[in-house]
This record gives structure tokens, sequence and C-alpha cells, in this order.
């Protein structure tokens, strides 16, 4: 037991940027469990950890704003490239999306070849540390997230092909570096997961409840078992999950398994 | 008040050497109670002196030079790796009360120390003289003058693996206990007479370390990262090779290939590796040369034997000696 890490001060920050990774990734996630394509946060953020290599192997500083701008333009570049995909060859979008995920993994790799300190960026994209992060770093994403919700609200009936992937990649490359990749799967995935059954407001308000309600008591108990904080918010949004699951299982039954990718943003 | 604020206040003294240190040490503990009582026992260790040590070397070293009651938190064991660690609420609370920083430096810990160092908001610890880095002490090898990526994980003010140099240790000992005696001015005195008593064991058993050790002089070793050039230089080891072409840097084939020929043909004492290294690469190479890999606890708690300082450099220099048949 360990009572000294459950101060507001320590926990806050990593609470606020949970609540915004969660913002936008309640809605997409729906979308991506919809459109079966669930590996594509974990390609997106390695197109814009590429993206960023391939910039410092052309000089450009590797500290400040440019470093965000070249991980946003490769994911923009990505989420082009899929939207093309996804036209062209509709039923192989999801083994395109894993054949891409690999080549970019294995294409940093090889960048890297003999640049060690480009490794250290590499990591600092995709294991964001949800502890580390400062207020400061949480404006530019608030601003962001407020952007990227609007659109989402905005465009629900047409939230399709070029836009979805473009506010996808972005929402991607912001929260990939807060609270990292293993964070960012399951924000997108398992709320949408433990509210398959649910639809409309039900859905989106359970959704982001099993999300906050996984941060929270991820955050409390990573200080009072003093474990790695991203790890075990993993597993707690997990738990919380399944007790939606088993809270709604009455209701969800008559439900279709899978909704159509245009009625997941549908509200009431 | 609950009980448990009662006793931590009482738990101050050590045994005062003479009169004019017990009246201090009185009036030491009636400010510390008066300060205790103001805050209300908000923050239950706020009266003690916290030391907050990155690596486990430098916790046992602070053990070595400080009473008793002072309390020392240590950020990472012998079974990790220092350059890079997962954040947990705890680091940033230990961090938050501390009243001095020991770590590294030389940018071993730039991955995590900074963010931590900024997290806990402490004003103390941030900079000046609650903040100290050990490589800052004494001289690095391996320092370059121009850093150019090609040449690998290298860091610009050296390398940081100090530690398993015991002169380098001594040097960064009398700083580390200059610094905790002005910042804990009340127990200057047992800091003075700590040092005397740990440079005296510690320079005998250099001599008795040196003893032994000169059979391992001119012998040839292969590491795995360049974490031993410290040992090495110390001992008038030979480094041959690496296992990572450049620190921080994978194998590729070819350099693998060039390795078993230098290790087979330069008749390699062993291959080393750290605790906490993957042991696959070591093993690897020692199949393919039959020259055997060594695990060297590395830091304290790295093994069984290595339970404080001494115990490190006793166990690192019988474990090498093992390897000469």
């Amino acid at each position: 037991m360990n009572l000294e890490g459950l101060d507001p001060t320590i926990l806050g920050p990593a609470c606020i940027a949970g609540v915004l990774v969660l913002s936008t990734h309640v809605p997409l996630g729906q979308q991506v469990l919809a459109r079966g394509i669930i590996f594509i946060d974990l390609a997106i953020a390695q197109i814009a950890a590429l993206g960023v290599l391939v910039a410092m192997y052309f000089g450009i500083d590797e500290h400040g704003a440019s470093v965000q701008f070249a991980a946003a333009a490769a994911a923009l570049l990505g989420a082009a490239l899929l939207t093309w995909t996804e036209r062209r060859w509709p039923d192989q979008q999801e083994p395109l999306i894993g054949t891409l995920f690999v080549l970019a993994a294995t294409g940093a790799l090889l960048l890297l070849a003999n640049n060690p300190h480009g490794g250290e960026h590499l990591k600092e994209l995709l294991i964001g540390q949800i502890l580390w992060v400062s207020l400061g770093q949480l404006i530019p994403v608030a601003i962001l997230s407020a952007v990227l919700l609007t659109l989402m609200v905005l465009l629900r009936a047409r939230l399709s092909g070029l836009i979805f992937y473009g506010v996808f990649a972005l929402a991607i490359t912001a929260s990939v570096q807060l609270v990292g990749v293993y964070l960012v799967f399951a924000s997108l995935i398992m709320p949408a997961l433990a509210t398959i059954g649910l639809s409309g407001r039900k859905r989106t308000i359970v959704a982001y409840t099993v999300g906050v309600l996984g941060y929270v008591i991820g955050l409390a108990l990573s200080a009072v078992l003093d474990l790695p904080s991203g790890a075990l918010i993993v597993w707690t949004l997990a738990g919380c999950g399944i007790a939606a699951r088993l809270v709604f299982a009455s209701e969800a039954r008559p439900e279709p398994a899978l909704e159509p990718a245009t009625d997941s943003l549908h509200r009431t | 008040m609950p009980p448990r604020c009662s006793i931590r206040s009482a738990s101050a003294p050590t045994a005062p050497t003479n009169s004019k240190d017990r009246l201090f040490e009185e009036w030491n503990a009636k400010r510390q109670w008066a300060a205790f009582a103001a805050i209300a026992c908000l923050s239950p260790a706020a009266h003690a002196f916290n030391v907050f040590a990155c690596e486990p070397e430098w916790g046992s070293l602070v053990h070595e030079l400080a009473p008793d009651k002072i309390t020392i938190d240590v950020a990472t064991t012998a079974m990790q790796d220092v350059h890079v660690i997962e954040a947990r609420p705890s680091l940033i609370a230990k961090v938050r009360r501390a009243d001095l920083v020991v770590c590294s430096g030389a940018d071993l810990e730039v991955g995590w120390l900074p963010q931590l160092i900024r997290q806990a908001g402490n004003p103390k610890v941030a900079s000046g003289p609650g903040y100290f880095l050990a490589a800052d002490q004494v001289t690095t090898l391996e320092k370059v003058a121009l850093l150019d990526r090609a040449a690998g994980d290298v860091h610009p003010q050296g390398n940081p693996h100090i530690q398993l140099d015991p002169y380098r240790v001594l040097a960064i000992a009398k700083a580390l206990d200059a610094r905790l005696a002005q910042l804990d001015a009340a127990n200057a005195a047992v800091y003075q007479q700590k040092l005397a008593d740990f440079t005296t064991r510690w320079q005998a058993a250099i001599k008795t370390w040196e003893a032994k050790a000169a059979a391992l002089k001119g012998r040839k070793v292969v590491v795995h990262h360049s974490s031993w050039v410290y040992l090495t230089q110390w001992l008038g080891i030979e480094q041959i090779g690496a296992l990572e072409p450049k620190p921080g840097v994978p194998p590729t084939s070819a350099h693998l290939a060039s390795l078993i020929d230098v290790t087979r043909n330069q008749h390699a004492l062993a291959i080393i590796r750290a605790a906490y290294q993957d042991p696959k690469p070591a093993d690897w190479l020692a199949e393919r040369t039959g020259v055997p890999a060594l695990t060297l606890p590395y830091t304290v708690g790295g093994d069984a034997q290595a339970q404080d300082l001494f115990g490190l450099f006793d166990s690192t220099i019988d474990k090498l000696l093992g390897a000469i048949k």
C-alpha cells in the first residue's frame, strides 16, 4: 500500500489527458469497430513516427513544432492512402492496414539502423507516458480535440472516407504522444466493444462512463499499488467494459452484433 | 492527533557523541516538533531528511554516509535498464518530498528524470544544491567533442556508467558527503565522521581488490553494451569487442561475424553482460566461440553477494576470476 501517490496534483494532469483522449476516441472507436479496421490506430501511429524519422533524416530540427507538423503530415498522408485503398479494394482494407503497420514499423527500424538518437524520438512518439503529461502540453490537444469533435458532430452523417481517416489520423497523432499506443488502443476499442449492443445517445453515455471510470480507477490503483499507470489503466478499462456488458446484457441481446457504419454516431 | 504522528516525530535522535551534539539534537528535535505541529500531520515525513536516488549504487552510497534515520528512496533496481523506466505515481511523490536528488547524470536518465522533476514541482531539487549528479564530480571517459549521430548512442558528457571504478566512487563520496552536510547541517558532524569511516574501509578494500584482480590484468573481454569502461580501465582489462556495434544499436550480421572471429582468435576471457540485460546475445556468442558468457551484478542488488557497494566489487572481481581456468 502506498497512499502518498494519491495526490490530485500528481494524478490530475493524467486524468485530464485521459478525458481529452476519450473525448475523441470513444466516438471514433465506434466507427473503427463498425468498419472492422481494429488495428488502424497502430498503423497510423507508426506512420506518424515514420514521418518524424524521415523529416529528421532530411535534417529538420528534432525538437519543437516542426516535429509535430511532420508527424501530422505523415499521418494525413497515411490516411489519404487508406482512403484510396478502401475505395479500390474495400474487402481487403483490414489486411492492407496490417501490412501498412508492419511496413511503417520496420521502415523505422531500417531508417534507424545507424541512428539510435532517432530511436529515442521513436519511443517518445509511440510510448507516451500518461504520468509525465504537463498542463502546458494539454492545451494544444484540448484545442485539437474540440475542433475534431465539432467536425464529427457537424458531419456525423457524412463522416466517411477522407474525412473519417483525416480526423482519425490527427486524433491518434496527438493522443499517442500523450498516453502511448496501448492506452490509445484501449480507449478506442474497449468502450466501443463494451457497448456494442446499445445504440444512440445511451451508447455514447455508457461508453464515456466506461472510459472515464477506467482511467480514474486505474490511476488511483496505480498510485496505491505502486504499479506503472498506463499498463494498469488498460486493465481497469477492460474491467469496466466487462462490468458494463454485464449490467446492460439484457438490453443488448435483441440488437444485431454490428451496426452499419453510418449509424454508429447516429443519435436518437 | 493520530498516534502515527507522535511516533514519527520521536524517531529523530541518534546516539549523540558529545554534550554539544546532544543539546543541538534536542534543540533540533524541538524545532522539528514545532514545525511538525504547525502542519498538523499533513505530511508525515516532512521533518526528516529525504534523499531520492536514481540508481541503487547511489542509494547504497548515501546509506554508507548518512545517519540511519534519513529516508532513502531508490527509483530503480539492478534488474532494470536505467535508460528507460515506467512512470509510477509514487516516483513523483518521492521526488516531491525529497531534499536531495542523487543521480548518475551525463544524460543517463535523460529519458525520464527531467519529466519526473518537472512533474514533482519541488524547487529544492530542481536545480542548485539539492540536485547532485555523480558524473559532474569526476572526469568521465569517452567524452566526445563533437556529437556525431553516426557514432551511436554516445553521451556528449562522457560514458555515464561510472560506478565500477572505486576511485571515482570515493571522489563522488567526498563530494556527496559535503553536499549532505551542507543541506542537513544539523547532522554535519555525523556526515564527517561517517565519511572518514567509509574512506578508511574503502581504501583498505581497494587494496584487497587490486591484489586479487592482478591476475586479470591484460585479459581480454567482449561486452554487451559499453557500460564497463571504468571497470576495465581500472583493472587493466582490454575490451576487444561489443555486441552492440555502436552503443544502443542492435548488431548486424556482418558485425556478429567479425565479432566471432575476434572473440575466438584473441582468446577472450569472457563475454560480459549486466544482470538486467537480455541474456540471448551473449549466450549466442558464447555458443559459437566457446568463450563463457558472464553475468556481472553491474550495480548494488545485481546478485546475492552485491548487497552493498563493497559486495558489488567483491562479486564482480570474484566472478571475473572464476572465468580464468
